[in-house]
């Protein structure tokens, strides 16, 4: 009886979609010794002792008692539209009874979570009702900024899981989109929907995702990334094996390619799965070009793996060990840059990742404006100064600075963080054994990529397993009209996408 | 988590195979040929190839008649585990020496170039290490690294076009197998580069009906016997078999031999590159090793019995030092390995006859 | 346990990292760009080593190294004594021979240039008529470096066929290749700058005989097939007026064509070349097609008696430079080749030579 109460009254409480899924288990809810007791006036306020922006007010003629946090609902809404037929009436509870904007709770607790997410709690009579009058803080929908593209749709996700997700329905108009709400942390009760399309997506994958999400068990999540790393296959992995966005139109497109998306309240970001190592350099760009731009794009941006973990463990290799390598017309201008530094090239490299580093992490702290000082300071520095002073040689800043940039053409914030940080240990590598340690390093990582797992599927597809039509879609840019599968991984229920042929 | 027990497609076998026969003969092969069969050596990789070709036909005969079964539980069938189990130890002794030689082997050549006074047991515990990471992972995981491992070493192949116009179709002459030398040796040896398509055997519970195993190893094969053809016509044009006859590491030289506009003596770099292909067979060998000590001690866990074959192996290898000796060591086990090679698949053939036989009786 | 995997491996490489005894750190090293050698009287070595030096502070551009020692390693050994570098060999370009070497083999000496894994197979190899480590040691003063600039003269001569392009493995493979003689350029000492002085002829790994420098294309067009370069032909003659031709952008073709009757072995040399002509000082108008025509025919007459008298030479020094063994074995088969020995036998193979030269075009006025 409790159990079906409750959940009526959350659904009303929380304004979820209309295919909310019922079926969620509240019974693991602590059973605290005010579940039971009533939600009197007095015993509401003593849970809000010292609580100083809670607003109590009080309507001593009409019996009226008003109990709400001011920053959290719309005044106005409360103010003019739902106070003044109740303070006009000559009985409130019977407005209160009749109208469904009103619901009668029955013990403190509910009461309690109730104005706590934003409702207004309203005493009449000793007997507590809630008016739904949410107004979260939130920003608007603005332009994403940790992955802006060039062409197509700017907006991105914002904090709030209702705008997301408005952001969403708007882009797939199907009823086919099921919204699945799950909460997790122990004390934060964050709300998580797991979105999904059915017929498309894989229940397997489906059943599987949420299993993990409900056990969950830590005291708060407050953002994707950090529930992504409570669920994924191998938590000690330096990889990411969900892929997170916050471009809708990304989201969209994983949706309807088969895959599960996971959203979580108060995170602009929000996780794909499964994932696969070679989804991480794609971006939406690709498909907003030409075929043969998305195709360049995409080469350009595997190069620029290749450039970011080889390019200065490579300069260590061979100044270190390997001087036969070095062309003839080079050698000059390697040796006379270096003949002034007077560190082994092992721990040049390293003292110039490391400024590299400490510039790049600086400047994502600071606000913009000053930003751009560390930057134009730093370059400075690492530019002109440390090669006139002899600290480092100018072809080791070219590799670093190259190698960096090259970094952050990946799209992946935390993927190309995964290579920058993969990437010391190379260094270290090639300055211990030359290239047979470079070599030693790409090899462990092959290794460690090939054990890897996203929700059980591989995560070197279409690699490892071979799937070699997926290729068109992963290390090309194939036109639309080739491009009439959904992507092996993600073992699709309707495994065609497009029947068009023109 | 369940995890998806998958069973290994046909390409991952296919690359398996290649990867696997692809060890550190391909940097000698050409000297091989040029030194045992002087001129036009380099067809008796094709012969060679035939040869495989039929010992391949037997283990399909083998598989068609398993059923599915691994061959360790037909020999078990028919056969007492106490004979049995000295055998598996010899084989897994046999196997795990290979693999680790062959990784000695690498080692020493890369020290020619590099680290000549490092002692070489650093690298070969550091190849170790990687190694044992790879095999613990099980055999679909191995298939999954080498397909990425033969990906990132097959255009290597390619860069011999780089010296396309050097090659010179007059230096391969008309003769055959003219100026040669010890001809059964040099056929043995050029068969040993070929050696390790026999792992199949061991595949047989990994593989469904829609794998074709055998259709995939002979395809790996075929991949791999193309590529030593054309590494011969090419080492035979650039340097004719004279001189081939003097160089120890032929396919080395060949790629000192190409220069790139930033870089140049290749041949450091990508001498490392083979460390992945060196890598698959080294691990593929611990791997049959291991799969036979399982059936010994089957109550300890797998990665114990990979930890213990690599460390004795690794042990075993710190006695010979010399490249020299590592050769001669290594032919003798890959003559030892070429003879289990057709052995066992006659043998398995034979109880499985007699197997089928008694079905028969009893039915 | 990726942990304690990872601490093994932190561990190892702790340790490991005292292998620094084998590293080549770039500004440690002297690194030898060209070596020379020559044969002393007293059957001494006197080797010479250049090593380009990249230091702001010193004026000089290279360091030069001279010793006398009974062989190669020795030499390097007692090299070494005199420099603060590390002497590498990894990054050697050029390798001279003195005159006084060549004469009396040079494979026993490049024998350590093969067996170290470190040393190129493009090491180009080159005879210096006189005294290799003289030349080596000069400075020549509109060219700072001079192993650097013999090292672009050889490269880019070669590339205009004028010399062969030799590097250690080409010499190498026709050494050990029973159909053909191995060649190398000729350089010399002029003075103010260093020259091309013609192509070395060997028998086995002994020099015995030189092309001149004016002689080189006609070899260049025996030997083989190439595209690009230049050829200056003299067609006056004696008691005529002087009449040049300058034929560039050559494309030339070599076919060779064996014929075997009654243990007569006859090889014939048909080449074809392509050419543009730029300059031309006579009589002919050769914007006229019939006097093109008449000048294609003299410039291949003129070309063809050239190369009879270059294959004349070859036959008189016995050496089979142009590797017309290999097309003669290719055809002959397996035991008469053996039966026979080529290097006698080759002066007395009748070999025809057939120039056909053809003029593309003729510039860009009438």
């Amino acid at each position: 009886m409790m159990g079906i109460l409750t959940s009526m009254l959350r659904k009303v409480l929380f304004n979820p979609l209309n295919e909310t899924n019922k079926d969620q288990d509240h019974n693991h809810n602590e059973d605290k010794p005010e579940q039971n007791a009533s939600a009197d006036l007095q015993h509401i306020l003593d849970q809000f002792k010292r609580s100083a922006d809670l607003i109590h007010h009080r309507y001593p003629r009409e019996g009226l008692d008003v109990i709400y946090f001011s920053h959290m609902i719309n005044e106005d809404k409360l103010q003019r539209d739902l106070l003044p037929p109740l303070l006009a009436a000559p009985a409130a509870d019977i407005i209160l009874n009749e109208q469904s904007q009103f619901q009668q709770v029955q013990n403190a607790k509910d009461c309690v979570t109730g104005i706590l997410s934003g409702n207004a709690a309203i005493f009449y009579n000793n007997v507590a009702y809630l008016a739904d009058v949410t107004l979260p803080a939130s920003r608007s929908v603005e332009e994403s900024e940790s992955e802006s593209i060039i062409n197509g749709p700017h907006e991105a996700f914002n904090e709030n899981a209702l705008t997301n997700l408005s952001l969403i329905r708007k882009r797939v108009r199907s009823s086919h989109l099921k919204v699945i709400h799950l909460s997790v942390g122990e004390i934060s009760k964050t709300d998580c929907y797991v979105l999904y399309m059915e017929d498309i997506a894989n229940e397997d994958y489906l059943s599987e995702l949420i299993r993990r999400i409900k056990n969950v068990e830590i005291d708060a999540i407050h953002d994707t990334n950090m529930l992504l790393q409570c669920i994924d296959d191998n938590p000690y992995s330096m990889f990411p094996q969900y892929m997170t966005t916050e471009r809708p139109d990304t989201i969209a497109s994983k949706l309807v390619s088969g895959k599960i998306v996971c959203l979580v309240d108060g995170s602009p970001s929000l996780l794909s799965a499964p994932s696969s190592f070679f989804e991480f350099f794609a971006s939406a760009d690709d498909y907003y070009q030409r075929w043969a731009i998305g195709t360049a794009t995409l080469f350009l941006r595997f190069m620029a793996l290749v450039i970011t973990v080889t390019f200065t463990a490579l300069y260590v290799s061979i100044t270190s060990f390997h001087y036969e390598m070095i062309p003839e017309n080079l050698i000059l201008t390697l040796t006379t840059s270096r003949s002034r530094v007077p560190f082994p090239p092992i721990i040049e490299a390293l003292l110039m990742e490391t400024t590299i580093e400490l510039l790049r992490e600086a400047g994502a702290r600071l606000p913009t404006k000053i930003g751009q000082t560390i930057g134009i300071v730093g370059g400075i520095v690492i530019g002109q100064a440390a090669v006139q002073a002899g600290l480092t040689s100018n072809v080791l800043i070219i590799s670093v600075a190259s190698s960096a940039i090259a970094s952050f053409v990946i799209p992946s914030y935390i993927m190309s963080a995964a290579f920058r940080l993969f990437r010391f240990g190379l260094i270290c590598l090639a300055g211990l054994w030359g290239n047979l340690g470079l070599v030693i390093g790409i090899a462990y990582m092959v290794i460690h990529l090939s054990g890897l797992t996203s929700l059980g599927s591989s995560y070197l597809t279409p690699v490892a397993p071979f799937q070699p039509y997926d290729w068109r879609d992963v290390f090309f840019r194939f036109p639309f009209r080739l491009l009439n599968r959904r992507p092996t991984q993600n073992r699709a229920q309707n495994k065609t996408r497009q029947k068009m042929k023109r | 988590m369940t995890k998806l027990k998958e069973k290994l497609s046909f390409f991952h076998v296919m690359i398996l195979t290649y990867m696997i026969q692809t060890g550190v003969v391909v940097f000698s092969i050409t000297h091989l040929e040029a030194l045992h069969f002087g001129t036009n050596g380099w067809l008796m990789a094709l012969f060679t190839s035939l040869v495989v070709l039929v010992n391949l036909m037997l283990i399909a005969i083998v598989h068609r008649m398993s059923n599915g079964r691994s061959i360790f539980e037909i020999l078990e069938k028919s056969i007492p585990k106490f004979i049995l189990f000295p055998i598996y130890l010899g084989l897994a002794a046999l196997w795990s020496m290979i693999g680790c030689l062959v990784a000695k082997e690498y080692v020493l050549i890369f020290q020619m170039y590099a680290f000549p006074t490092t002692s070489p047991m650093v690298f070969k515990v550091a190849i170790d290490i990687l190694a044992f990471l790879l095999v613990i992972k099980g055999v679909y995981n191995i298939s999954k690294a080498s397909t990425v491992f033969f990906f990132s070493t097959i255009w290597m192949n390619l860069l011999v076009f780089k010296a396309l116009d050097d090659i010179k179709l007059e230096r391969l002459t008309t003769f055959l197998f003219k100026e040669g030398g010890d001809m059964f040796t040099g056929f043995l040896n050029i068969y040993i580069a070929y050696i390790g398509y026999e792992l199949s055997l061991l595949l047989f519970p990994y593989v469904n009906k829609k794998t074709k195993l055998m259709k995939a190893v002979m395809y790996g094969h075929l991949i791999r016997t193309f590529f030593y053809l054309m590494l011969g016509i090419v080492s035979y044009g650039i340097a004719g078999h004279n001189l081939l006859k003097k160089m120890l590491f032929p396919l080395l030289d060949l790629l000192a031999y190409i220069k790139l506009p930033f870089i140049e003596r290749v041949e450091n770099l990508f001498y490392g590159f083979f460390l992945f292909t060196t890598l698959i067979t080294l691990v593929m060998y611990y791997w049959a090793a291991g799969e036979s000590t399982l059936r010994i001690f089957p109550k300890l866990k797998s990665s114990v019995h990979y930890f213990v074959i690599i460390l004795c192996s690794l042990i075993v290898s710190t006695v010979p030092v010399a490249l020299d000796q590592v050769l001669r060591v290594l032919y003798l086990l890959g003559c030892a390995q070429i003879v289990i090679a057709f052995l066992l698949p006659v043998i398995l053939i034979l109880l499985l006859l007699i197997q089928r036989r008694k079905v028969v009786k009893h039915g | 346990m990726k942990k304690a995997i990872l601490c093994v491996i932190l561990c190892f490489s702790l340790t490991a990292s005292g292998c620094a005894a084998d590293s080549r750190i770039l500004e440690d090293l002297g690194m030898v760009q060209t070596t020379s050698y020559d044969l002393l009287p007293d059957g001494m070595l006197s080797i010479t080593a250049s090593i380009p030096m990249a230091d702001p502070e010193a004026s000089a551009k290279r360091e030069v190294l001279t010793v006398v020692a009974e062989n190669t390693k020795n030499g390097r050994i007692k090299m070494s004594r005199e420099t603060q570098l590390i002497l590498v060999s990894g990054q050697i370009r050029n390798a001279l021979y003195g005159l006084s070497m060549a004469k009396k083999g040079i494979y026993r000496y490049m024998d350590t240039l093969i067996r170290d894994p470190s040393i190129s197979p493009e090491l180009k190899i080159s005879i210096v008529e006189g005294n290799a480590g003289e030349l080596l040691r000069k400075d020549y003063d509109q060219h700072p470096r001079t192993g650097k600039y013999i090292d672009h003269l050889l490269e880019k001569e070669s590339s205009w066929q004028t010399i062969p392009r030799v590097t250690i493995l080409s010499f190498l493979r026709d050494l050990f290749d029973d159909g053909i003689d191995p060649i190398t350029p000729i350089i010399k000492d002029m003075g103010n700058s260093i020259k091309i002085n013609g192509i070395a002829l060997f028998q086995d790994d002994r020099y015995v005989a030189k092309i001149p420098a004016d002689d080189t294309m006609i070899f260049a067009f025996l030997k083989g097939s190439f595209k690009e370069g230049e050829i200056n032909v003299d067609l006056s003659e004696n008691g005529d007026k002087k009449e040049y031709a300058m034929l560039s952008s050559l494309v030339s073709g070599r076919k060779l064509k064996v014929s075997y009757h009654n243990q007569q072995i006859k090889v014939r040399c048909e080449i074809k070349i392509m050419c543009s002509i730029l300059e031309f000082l006579g009589d002919l108008e050769i914007s006229n097609e019939q006097d093109r025509n008449k000048l294609e025919r003299r410039i291949s007459d003129k070309l063809t008696r050239k190369a009879d008298s270059m294959i004349a030479l070859l036959k008189q020094h016995k050496v089979d430079s142009l590797g017309l063994g290999s097309a003669v074995r290719n055809k002959i088969g397996y035991a008469n080749w053996k039966k026979m020995n080529w290097r006698e036998e080759f002066p007395h193979v009748e070999v025809e030579n057939k120039i056909k030269v053809v003029i593309k075009d003729f510039g860009e006025v009438r």
